[in-house]
């Protein structure tokens, strides 16, 4: 047996270490901990519920947008504030272009490195490379000439140690599989994609006010104003950028992302047989297509359990509880009581080792995640939960194009529930949403026209508006997966916040009854090629697009980059 | 938007993680208080990696505002330059992998890096949780906007004491008064 430590994970956001036992080749057992605390709840508390978006907001650097939505969501909820249309569509832009530029900085530039390896390229044919580009893709760019030049430019990166992102990677390994053309294809997509993602995301400058975080959130509504003759609103041109945007994603996403995908994935097929996890898939929904209390949402929500897609249940929010019996809390009622996030406790209590150290207490609390569990048992989120429940509940687009990816890889729906299966789902639902998003600007743009130009509840703005005492949930699907924020609003302040994020809901812990949470199933017979290498258990855990938002950032002077492999 | 920034000074941190947040701080109270040459663009960075890459290669030169771990004691102020910047940002094990260290990465894969990378920071007392700095970063915050403004002197942008501060012209004056910085 051999024991396998890497801390930290990198290529993600935020502090994650994996411990695992190595038995015959495989897995045997796994942990997964989040190193960093992240207690934004008890910050929050006692603040104005209409400033809690602006806090939530810096929780982390990668998905700024996301812990906003949840966040007016829930005070919105609480209050019985009503955003009007605009600031729904406003929203579902916002959403859209933030998922979309995820999926792809995530497939280039967090886990293709995963798959794709860089020293090798520098191998490749530029002719023979420009003659697969061009039999998968008719993109543009993929001229011998055009590959040289890439080549050229990563020799001399190469040559002057500046490796950047591309450094402290395991080049060479034997589970790198692609021919040294397709790695010289993939390293000129990772700089396409790059500086497409810095174009594509203008869609969040020009509807946050120009300023990086966006601001144009606001409880009951969005703060941007509508108007298609005012200048410094949304207007027409607003739209016609937009639509810019919009078709040069779609022509990115199909003609770079798909084709890139599915040659990649071609050479992996071993890995649709690799990763599956707990089988249960969670998914709140995301997309709201009308302004109702209940509204029909474009990505249905829906729970599979056991990877049976024949039944999708209703999800239903009084069934979230987490347990704290393997993490750095404590709850008045002890290790094993378990609560829902209406109820929840953040009240850290570290017993771990003192850091530096070889191993953390596996059998006691070692995480500073919580333990999720709908009805008792853990759910995996994210963009496969939402292909499965919409290809499950037979959402067309969804239904469409998984079918097709599943036929030009030759393999059957089951080769879904893994780490391949991930990564493709993630693809698919770029495309789906590059598809869908201009719909979100036609109707923008339709509301211009008619002259409904309202983007906010003013009714609900002043706290004397409010009920003295209540609660309220909001809900969003995040890139990562579902992610809900809890808030009991009373006398006007936050009285307890809590955020149930969708790495919590992957990346957590054991709960009370001992049950691995989805990284840790997801390791489980994971083959293991060089225990000092372990670069399947970074592919497995990449595939969840991991981010512990603890988005601390200190510069070090002292330090250097490592990452630590411990194996005994 | 594709213009060019002659000067980007980009604040970098997170204001819920205390010290963390000096950089923060620091360029709210630059944008308070002076009044920016034409040219100078301040911008409150947080913790976004990638999605600041479209300001920093677009820009000539560019003031990083952080927090610093380094030598000497919390509020000590550090200015890193030219060659050292790489490793600064590179040479960490930060939590932070795809921060500051993969923008200007990227910035230099898409061979648009800045003419010139100043980091101006302060030396952090602790980087836990919470919505202030510790007294001895807090109390070196006015220096360190003071070497920004001294650097963009240097640079020919002098920045010049704003008598009235216009809140109507502030984009950033709601944020900043909400999040206490």
């Amino acid at each position: 047996m051999t024991h396998i430590v890497v801390d930290p994970v990198t290529r993600i956001e935020g502090h994650l270490r994996i411990e695992a036992e190595v038995d015959g080749g495989k897995v045997a057992n796994a942990w997964s901990s989040s190193t960093m605390f992240r207690g934004i709840e008890i910050i929050l508390q006692g603040r104005d519920p209409r400033d809690a978006w602006a806090f939530t907001q810096r929780i982390c650097g990668v998905c700024t947008t996301v812990h906003a939505i949840a966040s007016i969501r829930a005070v919105e909820d609480a209050i019985g504030a009503k955003p009007p249309p605009n600031a729904r569509l406003l929203r579902n832009l916002i959403i859209a272009a933030q998922c979309i530029q995820d999926h792809v900085i995530h497939f280039y530039h967090l886990h293709a490195l995963d798959w794709v390896d860089i020293v090798s390229a520098l191998e490749a044919d530029p002719k023979a490379t420009s003659d697969l580009a061009m039999s998968i893709s008719d993109w543009g760019k993929s001229s011998a000439t055009y590959f040289k030049g890439i080549q050229d430019r990563v020799k001399s990166l190469v040559e002057r140690g500046q490796l950047g992102p591309f450094a402290n990677a395991y080049w060479g390994h034997p589970a790198y599989k692609l021919p040294p053309e397709a790695n010289l294809m993939a390293v000129a997509h990772y700089l396409e994609a790059l500086d497409w993602q810095r174009e594509f995301i203008k869609m969040h400058a020009i509807l946050g006010g120009k300023n990086p975080h966006l601001q144009s959130f606001l409880v009951g509504g969005m703060a941007t104003p509508v108007d298609p003759n005012h200048q410094a609103s949304l207007n027409i041109h607003t739209i016609a950028q937009f639509k810019k945007l919009i078709a040069g994603a779609q022509e990115f996403v199909s003609k770079v992302y798909i084709p890139d995908l599915l040659a990649v994935a071609s050479f992996y097929k071993d890995w649709a047989g690799i990763g599956a996890g707990t089988g249960n898939y969670m998914v709140f929904g995301e997309y709201p297509l009308s302004d109702e209390a209940d509204p029909e949402k474009f990505l249905p929500s829906g729970i599979i359990r056991n990877r049976d897609l024949s039944k999708v249940e209703d999800f239903d929010p009084s069934k979230i509880t987490e347990a704290i019996k393997h993490s750095w809390y404590e709850y008045d009622g002890g290790d094993d009581q378990t609560l829902h996030p209406s109820q929840g406790q953040t009240k850290p209590t570290y017993t771990g080792p003192e850091p530096p150290y070889e191993r953390l207490n596996t059998d006691g609390k070692y995480s500073w995640l919580k333990s999720p569990r709908y009805d008792g048992v853990p759910m995996e989120v994210g963009p496969l939960a939402r292909m499965l429940v919409a290809y499950a509940r037979g959402h067309e687009q969804v239904k469409g194009l998984v079918d097709a990816v599943l036929g030009k890889l030759e393999v059957g729906p089951a080769a879904l529930f893994s780490t391949l299966g991930r990564v493709a789902a993630r693809g698919i639902e770029t495309k789906i949403l590059v598809d869908k998003i201009g719909d979100f600007t036609d109707e923008l743009a339709a509301n211009m026209g008619k002259g409904e130009l309202r983007i906010h509840d003013n009714s609900k703005w002043e706290p004397a508006s409010w009920p003295k005492d209540s609660m309220g949930a909001g809900f969003h699907e995040a890139p990562r997966g579902s992610l809900s924020h809890w808030v009991h609003v009373k006398d006007g302040k936050i009285a307890r916040y809590q955020c149930v994020v969708p790495s919590t809901w992957n990346a957590g812990p054991r709960d009370e009854g001992e049950t691995p949470g989805p990284y840790e199933a997801a390791l489980l017979g994971t083959p293991i090629a060089n225990p000092e290498q372990p670069i399947e258990i970074l592919r497995t855990v990449h595939s969840f697009d991991p981010c512990m938002a603890c988005g601390v950032h200190v510069v070090d002077t002292g330090g250097r980059e490592v990452t630590r492999v411990k194996v005994r | 938007m594709n213009d060019r920034i002659p000067v980007l000074v980009l604040g970098l941190g997170n204001v819920v993680c205390t010290d963390d947040g000096a950089g923060i701080a620091a360029i709210h109270k630059l944008i308070r208080e002076y009044d920016l040459p034409e040219g100078v663009l301040a911008v409150d960075g947080g913790t976004l990696g990638l999605s600041l890459l479209p300001l920093v290669d677009s820009a000539d030169q560019v003031i990083l505002v952080d927090a610093v771990s380094a030598e000497g004691p919390p509020g000590t102020l550090v200015r890193i330059e030219g060659d050292d910047v790489a490793p600064a940002v590179y040479e960490r094990l930060s939590p932070h992998q795809i921060g500051v260290a993969d923008l200007l990465a990227g910035a230099s894969l898409l061979d648009r890096y800045p003419d010139r990378v100043v980091i101006l920071g302060v030396v952090p007392d602790s980087i836990d949780l919470g919505t202030e700095r510790t007294p001895p970063v807090e109390a070196s915050i006015p220096e360190l906007v003071e070497r920004v403004v001294q650097e963009l002197t240097s640079l020919g942008y002098p920045p010049v004491r704003s008598e009235n501060h216009d809140e109507a012209n502030d984009s950033y004056a709601h944020l900043a008064r909400t999040l206490g910085v």
